[in-house]
């Protein structure tokens, strides 16, 4: 069974009484352990697309499958359950709370799911910020961080609780090339090491290249579907 | 919890914004206790000065007289004897009895004349029950032992008269023939209560018996009685009344001071109407602070929305932050309302310098001093929380409930 799988999706955006069809219509299969990427042209869908993966918004039309279950027709509370569980989410501006410390912007996701005992919770994060090599930085407001830093604690939030899948929506457009590359790797050494699916959209091709999977995305249709020998 | 954790922390977001809110809602927080405890202290020091200088705790009358009592008449008076004032003192609770007669008059300096209410009484007795001899700017009340009388020092200004002055009374007797009271002035007074200072004249009871022809009659008795509830003494002085087969009857000086209980009634109303203005105030104050969060948080709430946080569990975060500002707001509040009352309840606000109340119906002439009320305190805290609680909600969930996608992508 595929972690993922999207049926004939559709997306129409309505601007008062013109229709604006975003996705027209995508079929796409994401394997768990998965490290995609979409690429393609403002304006293609790519947002779009990541969007009804990501259960924050419905399709028009068509099945959205999320490990098993379809999502495309939950209600609003259990899409933000499924978000809760299931999806983890990077986006490019980081969207860190400024009065919480890294610590606490990825105890915020964990705490979220509650399953956990206070110690286990604080190891879990500890071990996460050593992951992608915060240690030591725990105790610093985003002010204090550097974009790549800030990103890091993006991905550490997304990862912290263990989700099936990790969705980033131009994760590097608000880095220099050094710390987009970076985060990438970052990104690239949690897919191998924690087996995580990620998803990401992106411009960059020097980014693009870390991907083994590239959906072209072309006015809201998949032009093409590559995988890395 | 972590949302209470976050929604704290939240506070330290727009400190001069928060500033601004905290501190409306303390500024109006002191307004209302200061005002409350200055409302109360005018309504205390009105009841004092009522019982202390113009009817005792209890007032004994012809209940025909008591119905015209404004009209002063001379009918339906009490026959005054050691009998009846055996009766009264041995009434439990009754600590001073004060015979009077209450008369309206025209007082004549030799140049004008105005009208005043005499009131004639027994020196002695009216002692017991009344403050007014603490209250001498000039000469004493031993002067009507001397066949001399006492006014009032507002009453000495209007009619230029002085300690020694010689002042004439013209009165009615219970006939309806003329007469006159002519006597010195052997006293001024300067009371508490501006009706004694300004329209009262104090004679020897026998001097104003015999001028007005009402020999051993008096128009009330005025008791002082120790501090317990009245209707215990009203009562059985009732039941000794209706047994000797007396037509008279007890009141208490509730019933006398009606205005001022009125008054007194129009206040709570007031202190109402603040509380309302109050309570509005921080209500506007938090719906600013949290529409305004909102706004500015907007992507911050659509990353807690993807995270998969609740609408309600966004709402919650909110909702701790209007509670830290109102929590804050009231002990501000609080702490500037307890310097403030304090200020007031040892100092005093010098209500004379706003005019003449006393035309008003507020029988104070010169200092208010606030009272405590450590309730009102508490109530008005807690009653601000919990609007502050209560008003975050719309806006909070107006901010919760926007469109994730639209949050996040926010600009």
């Amino acid at each position: 069974m595929p972690l993922l799988e999207l049926k004939k999706v559709k997306k129409v955006y309505r601007q008062g009484k013109i229709e604006v069809p975003a996705l027209r219509g995508v079929d796409m299969v994401v394997e768990e352990g998965e490290f995609t990427t979409i690429f393609g042209p403002s304006g293609s869908g790519k947002t779009t697309l990541l969007n009804m993966i990501g259960c924050l918004d419905t399709p028009t039309e068509g099945e959205i499958h999320l490990n098993g279950n379809r999502i495309s027709d939950l209600s609003k509370k259990d899409l933000a359950m499924t978000r809760r569980h299931n999806i983890g989410f990077i986006f490019q501006s980081y969207n860190l709370i400024p009065v919480l410390t890294a610590f606490e912007n990825v105890e915020f996701a964990i705490r979220l799911i509650g399953r956990l005992s206070e110690k286990e919770m604080r190891e879990k994060v500890l071990e996460m910020l050593e992951e992608v090599g915060l240690k030591g930085k725990e105790n610093r407001k985003p002010g204090e961080l550097s974009g790549g830093e800030k990103q890091r604690v993006a991905i550490a939030r997304a990862l912290v609780k263990k989700s099936k899948i990790i969705l980033a929506d131009e994760p590097t457009a608000n880095l220099d090339s050094e710390t987009a590359q970076e985060v990438i790797k970052n990104m690239t050494k949690m897919n191998q090491e924690l087996g995580t699916t990620f998803i990401f959209s992106t411009h960059d091709p020097q980014i693009m290249e870390y991907a083994r999977r590239f959906i072209n995305l072309k006015d809201g249709m998949i032009s093409s579907d590559k995988r890395k020998d | 919890m972590f949302s209470i954790r976050l929604g704290l922390k939240n506070l330290s977001r727009q400190k001069r914004r928060n500033f601004i809110t905290i501190f409306v809602i303390a500024f109006s927080f002191f307004g209302y206790l200061f005002t409350e405890s200055i409302m109360n202290g005018l309504e205390e020091m009105s009841f004092e000065n009522i019982r202390n200088f113009e009817t005792g705790d209890i007032q004994i009358a012809h209940p025909d007289y008591w119905e015209e009592r404004d009209e002063l008449t001379l009918k339906d008076l009490i026959s005054w004897d050691d009998g009846l004032r055996e009766m009264i003192s041995q009434t439990p609770g009754v600590t001073g009895i004060s015979p009077e007669l209450r008369f309206s008059a025209n007082l004549n300096n030799g140049i004008d004349e105005m009208g005043i209410i005499g009131l004639g009484i027994v020196p002695e007795d009216y002692n017991q029950v009344f403050q007014t001899q603490d209250f001498f700017i000039e000469g004493s009340m031993s002067a009507l032992g001397e066949n001399k009388a006492v006014i009032g020092e507002k009453l000495a200004e209007l009619m230029d008269l002085k300690l020694d002055d010689y002042i004439i009374l013209l009165v009615r007797t219970k006939e309806d023939t003329f007469n006159t009271i002519d006597i010195e002035i052997g006293g001024i007074i300067r009371t508490l209560n501006p009706m004694m200072n300004s329209r009262t004249v104090l004679l020897p009871l026998s001097t104003v018996q015999q001028s007005l022809n009402v020999e051993n009659s008096v128009t009330m008795i005025s008791l002082k009685t120790t501090p317990m509830i009245e209707e215990n003494i009203i009562q059985p002085l009732e039941d000794n009344f209706q047994e000797k087969e007396l037509p008279i009857r007890a009141y208490s000086w509730r019933e006398l001071a009606a205005n001022v209980i009125a008054l007194s009634t129009t206040k709570k109303s007031g202190i109402g109407a603040i509380m309302s203005v109050v309570l509005l105030i921080g209500m506007v104050g938090i719906v600013n602070n949290i529409i305004l969060s909102g706004l500015e948080r907007t992507s911050e709430i659509g990353m807690m929305k993807a995270l998969g946080m609740k609408e309600w569990e966004i709402v919650f975060v909110f909702m701790i932050e209007a509670l830290g500002i109102g929590v804050l707001g009231g002990l501000a509040g609080c702490l500037l309302g307890y310097i403030g009352v304090r200020w007031l309840v040892r100092n005093g606000f010098y209500i004379a310098s706003f005019g003449d109340w006393s035309q008003y119906g507020i029988p104070i002439v010169d200092r208010i001093y606030g009272v405590w009320n450590t309730q009102a305190f508490a109530y008005i805290f807690m009653l601000g929380v919990v609007v502050a609680i209560l008003s975050s909600i719309l806006p909070a969930y107006w901010a919760a409930h926007k469109d994730p996608v639209e949050a996040i992508y926010h600009r």
